[in-house]
C-alpha cells in the first residue's frame, strides 16, 4: 500500500470530496496563498501545504481565501452550512479560536438544537494545534478539552495519516459541526494510507497496541509519545496497551471501559493543560464505571498547568515525553 | 566440538518486518528437541509459535519476554553441553554483527504487483525461485493474500510461491454480483495466472477459495498438479451463513472481533492489529457491496449454493482436505460429501484458519501433497 503524509493524506480527502459532493467548499485564510494579492496563487497551499492543488482543482468559487477575520469567516461557514452547503473552515491555528468562539459555541453549536432539530449545521473546522514548533504561546495551544465540553460539537484528532483521511471524509459527511485538530508536528508523519476513499466512524477508538500490564491512554501527537514509552518498558518487561480514542466527542467509552477492566492500570497521555480536561475527564469516567478493576492509581501524564513557552528548552520540557510516561507506567505497573 | 545454533525471529509473510516475544515457552537450562515449540511471537496478524530448528540445550534467552525485534533477530541460542559460556557470548556478539550488515536487506518486503486483467486488477505476491511449477495460493471469503503468512514463505523454500488477492478482496477490483459470479472470478485468476504462473501449478486454497480452485482444476487438469483444500465450501450443505452477514455487517472493533473469533478454536490469538487490518479493508468505498455479492453466491437461507464434490470426483490428481476439527464456519463434511479420491486430514484443537492455527502442521501436509504428484 502506498505511504503517504500526514499532509498528503489530508489533502487527498479534501480533493476526493470536492469532487464528489459540489456542496463542499473551503474558506480560510490564505487557503491558496492570499486574498487579495497580485502574486502567484496556490505557491504553497496554505499555511502548512495541506490546501496544495484545490484552487486549480475547483476554482475561487469553492476555495475562498478569506481577510484575518475568523468571526466573520466562521460566522459565514455556520450560515453557509444552514443553507445546504458543507463548508470546511481553516483556522490556521486553533488559538484564534478565541476571536471566533461565539460563532461557534453559541452559533453553529446550538443550531441544531435551538431549531428544534430541523436544521443541520454540516461544517467542519479544520485547525493546526500543538506544541514543537517554536511558534510561542499564542499559535501552539492543544485546545480540545474546550470544544470537547461543548455540547453540540464534535471533536476529532488524529493520530496517524491513514486516520487523518479516514476520519476527515466522516467529518465532511457528518450532519453535525465537528471541529478537526490536526497537531503541527505530524504533517510530515507517513504511514500506509489507500488511494480510495473510506470513512472512520466517529466514537471508535484505535487500539494501537496489544499489552497486558497497563494500559496507556493517548490523543493525537501523544500517541507516538506513548509507542515510544511503550518500546522503552518492554525492554523492562512491561508489556504496554495502547489506546487512541481518535474522537474526544463523541468518546468511545465502551472500549475505554472494556480494556481498563481487562488491564485495571491506566495512564493517560494528553498535551493539553491538565485542568478540566479531556484527560481528567477520562479518568473520571473510569474511575466511576470501573473503579472495582482499577488495580492502581490512574495516572495523568500531560503539560503542566501554565502557557506553553518560547524558550526552546521550555517548550520542549513541557511537552509529555516518553520518558515521563515510561515513568508513570513503571510506577503502577507493579502495584 | 560442540554445536551453537541460533533461534532466530522468523520472517513469517512478505511484509513482516518484526515480531514481539510474547512467550518462551522453555527456560534457560532446559533441553529442548527438534520441532519442539520453544517460543510464541506476536506479528501483525496472529500469534505463532516458532519451533526448536536443533536439539540441544536451550542456553541463553537473548529476547526477552515482551521485546519487539526485527526479522533475523537472535531471539536465544541452543546448543549443546560442551559449548562454553565464552563461547556462547561470542556466538551472540557475532550474531549482533551479522544482523548489522544483514538485517536491511532480509527485511526487505517482497512487494505485491497488481496484474490487469478485464477492466480491473488481480494483486499477486511472487515469491521463491522461478521454476516449471509455482505454487497458487487463493484465500477465503473477506481475506486476502496474508492469509496464507506463515506458509508462503515456508513453501517457497522449494518452490516458487504465487499468492492471489480473488476480486473484491485485498488489493484486487471488485466484480459486480450475480449467479456467475464465482465463474467471473475463476476467469479474472485464471488471467492473472496465465500471466505469471508456469504452466504446471499446485493449488493451495482455502474456503471460498477452495470452490475456485476446483473449479480450476476440472477445467484445466493438465495444468494443475495436485490441489490442497484447507476448511472448502462446497461439501456439503451446513455452514455457518451468520458468519457472513454478520462480517459484512460490523463496522466497529467490537462487534467485527466478535465475528473473527468464531474462525479460531483459540481466539485469544488475535491480535489488534488483524481487526484493525480487516476494518480497514471493510472500510473501503465497494467493499461491502463486493463481500455481499459473494456471500450471496456462497450460501443463501438453506444452506451453501456451491457443490465441488463432483468437480473433485473428476479429478486425476492429488487431491488433500485439512480440516480444523473444531470448525465453527464450515463443519468437517460427512463422510458420504467426501469424493473416493481425496485424502482428509482433520488437525484437532483447530478451527477455521488451520493455516494459521497449526501452520507447521499445515505447510508439512502441503509439502507432501505436492509431492505425491507423480
Amino acid at each position: 500500500m502506498a505511504q503517504k503524509s500526514f499532509r498528503q493524506a489530508l489533502n487527498e480527502a479534501l480533493h476526493f470530496e470536492m469532487a464528489r459532493d459540489p456542496r463542499v467548499i473551503m474558506m480560510g485564510e490564505d487557503l491558496t496563498g492570499g486574498a487579495g494579492a497580485n502574486g502567484v496563487k496556490d505557491a504553497w497551499g496554505g499555511a502548512f501545504g495541506v490546501t496544495k492543488g484545490l484552487l486549480g482543482a475547483f476554482g475561487p468559487e469553492r476555495i475562498r481565501d478569506t481577510p484575518i477575520s475568523e468571526a466573520a469567516f466562521i460566522g459565514a461557514a455556520a450560515g453557509a452550512a444552514l443553507t445546504g452547503l458543507r463548508p470546511i473552515a481553516e483556522i490556521m491555528f486553533v488559538d484564534f479560536a478565541g476571536v471566533c468562539l461565539d460563532q461557534i459555541m453559541n452559533q453553529a453549536a446550538k443550531f441544531r438544537y435551538m431549531f428544534g432539530g430541523r436544521a443541520k449545521t454540516p461544517l467542519v473546522i479544520r485547525a493546526t494545534y500543538g506544541a514543537g514548533s517554536r511558534s510561542g504561546s499564542q499559535h501552539t495551544q492543544a485546545l480540545h478539552s474546550i470544544f470537547t465540553h461543548i455540547p453540540g460539537l464534535k471533536v476529532v484528532i488524529p493520530s496517524t495519516p491513514y486516520d487523518a483521511k479516514g476520519l476527515l471524509l466522516q467529518a465532511i459527511r457528518d450532519d453535525d459541526p465537528v471541529i478537526f485538530l490536526e497537531h503541527k508536528m505530524l504533517y510530515d508523519t507517513v504511514g500506509e494510507v489507500p488511494d480510495g476513499a473510506y470513512t472512520i466512524p466517529f466514537a471508535e477508538a484505535r487500539v494501537a497496541r496489544d499489552g497486558k500490564d497497563v494500559l496507556i491512554i493517548a490523543i493525537g501527537r501523544m500517541v507516538s509519545v506513548a509507542e515510544e514509552a511503550a518500546r522503552k518498558l518492554a525492554a523492562d518487561g512491561i508489556s504496554a496497551c495502547i489506546i487512541d480514542p481518535r474522537t474526544t466527542s463523541p468518546l468511545d467509552e465502551d472500549t475505554l471501559l472494556d480494556f481498563t477492566d481487562k488491564i485495571g492500570r491506566v495512564v493517560i497521555v494528553d498535551e493539553a493543560n491538565p485542568r478540566c480536561s479531556v484527560a481528567t475527564d477520562i479518568s473520571a469516567l473510569l474511575a466511576d464505571k470501573s473503579f472495582d478493576a482499577l488495580k492502581a492509581p490512574i495516572k495523568l501524564v500531560t503539560a503542566p498547568h501554565s502557557p506553553v513557552p518560547y524558550a526552546p528548552n521550555l517548550e520542549d520540557a513541557y511537552i509529555p515525553t516518553a520518558a515521563a510516561v515510561a515513568k508513570a507506567a513503571t510506577s503502577i505497573a507493579k502495584r | 566440538m560442540s554445536t551453537i545454533e541460533a533461534v532466530t525471529v522468523p520472517k513469517w509473510g512478505m511484509t513482516m518486518t518484526e515480531g514481539t516475544i510474547t512467550q518462551w515457552m522453555a527456560k534457560e537450562g532446559d533441553s529442548v528437541a527438534h520441532g519442539q515449540e520453544l517460543l510464541e511471537i506476536e506479528t501483525t496478524k496472529v500469534t505463532n509459535v516458532v519451533e526448536a530448528a536443533a536439539s540441544g540445550i536451550l542456553r541463553q534467552i537473548v529476547l526477552k519476554e515482551g521485546t519487539t525485534a526485527p526479522v533475523g533477530a537472535l531471539a536465544g541460542v541452543i546448543a549443546d553441553q560442551a559449548a562454553s559460556q565464552e563461547e556462547i557470548d561470542a556466538f551472540i556478539a557475532s550474531y549482533a554483527d551479522r544482523l548489522g550488515a544483514s538485517g536491511d536487506g532480509q527485511a526487505g518486503a517482497v512487494a505485491p504487483r497488481a496484474i490487469a486483467v478485464g477492466e480491473g486488477v488481480i494483486n499477486v505476491l511472487e515469491t521463491g525461485l522461478a521454476g516449471e511449477e509455482a505454487v497458487v495460493f487463493l484465500h477465503g471469503f473477506g481475506g486476502d493474500l496474508s492469509t496464507w503468512l506463515f506458509n508462503q514463505a515456508a513453501i517457497a523454500e522449494t518452490h516458487q510461491t504465487i499468492a492471489i488477492d480473488l476480486p473484491g478482496h485485498g488489493a484486487s477490483s471488485p466484480l459486480a454480483g450475480g449467479d456467475d459470479l464465482l465463474a467471473r472470478i475463476v476467469t479474472a485468476v485464471e488471467a492473472a495466472l496465465e500471466a505469471v504462473a508456469p504452466t504446471r501449478i499446485h493449488l493451495v486454497a482455502h474456503s471460498f477459495g477452495g470452490a475456485v480452485a476446483a473449479v480450476i482444476a476440472a477445467s484445466q487438469p493438465q495444468r494443475v498438479a495436485s490441489l490442497t483444500l484447507i476448511a472448502p465450501i462446497g461439501l456439503g450443505k451446513t455452514m455457518n451463513r451468520d458468519f457472513l452477514t454478520d462480517f459484512i455487517a460490523a463496522e466497529r472493533r467490537r462487534p467485527l472481533l466478535g465475528v473473527l473469533e468464531r474462525l479460531f478454536a483459540d481466539p485469544s490469538k488475535i491480535t489488534s492489529d488483524m481487526v484493525e487490518g480487516t476494518l480497514r479493508f471493510k472500510r473501503l468505498e465497494g467493499v461491502p457491496e463486493a463481500l455481499t455479492a459473494i456471500a450471496d453466491i456462497i450460501a443463501d437461507d438453506t444452506g451453501q449454493r456451491q457443490s465441488i464434490t463432483e468437480a473433485l470426483a473428476g479429478l486425476k490428481c492429488p487431491v488433500l482436505l485439512i480440516w480444523g476439527d473444531q470448525d465453527q464456519i464450515v463443519p468437517v463434511p460427512q463422510a458420504a460429501d467426501l469424493p473416493a479420491n481425496a485424502r482428509l486430514i482433520i488437525i484437532p484443537g483447530a478451527g477455521h484458519m488451520p493455516q494459521m492455527e497449526a501452520a507447521s502442521t499445515v505447510n508439512n501436509a502441503i509439502s507432501e501433497n505436492i509431492k505425491s504428484d507423480t
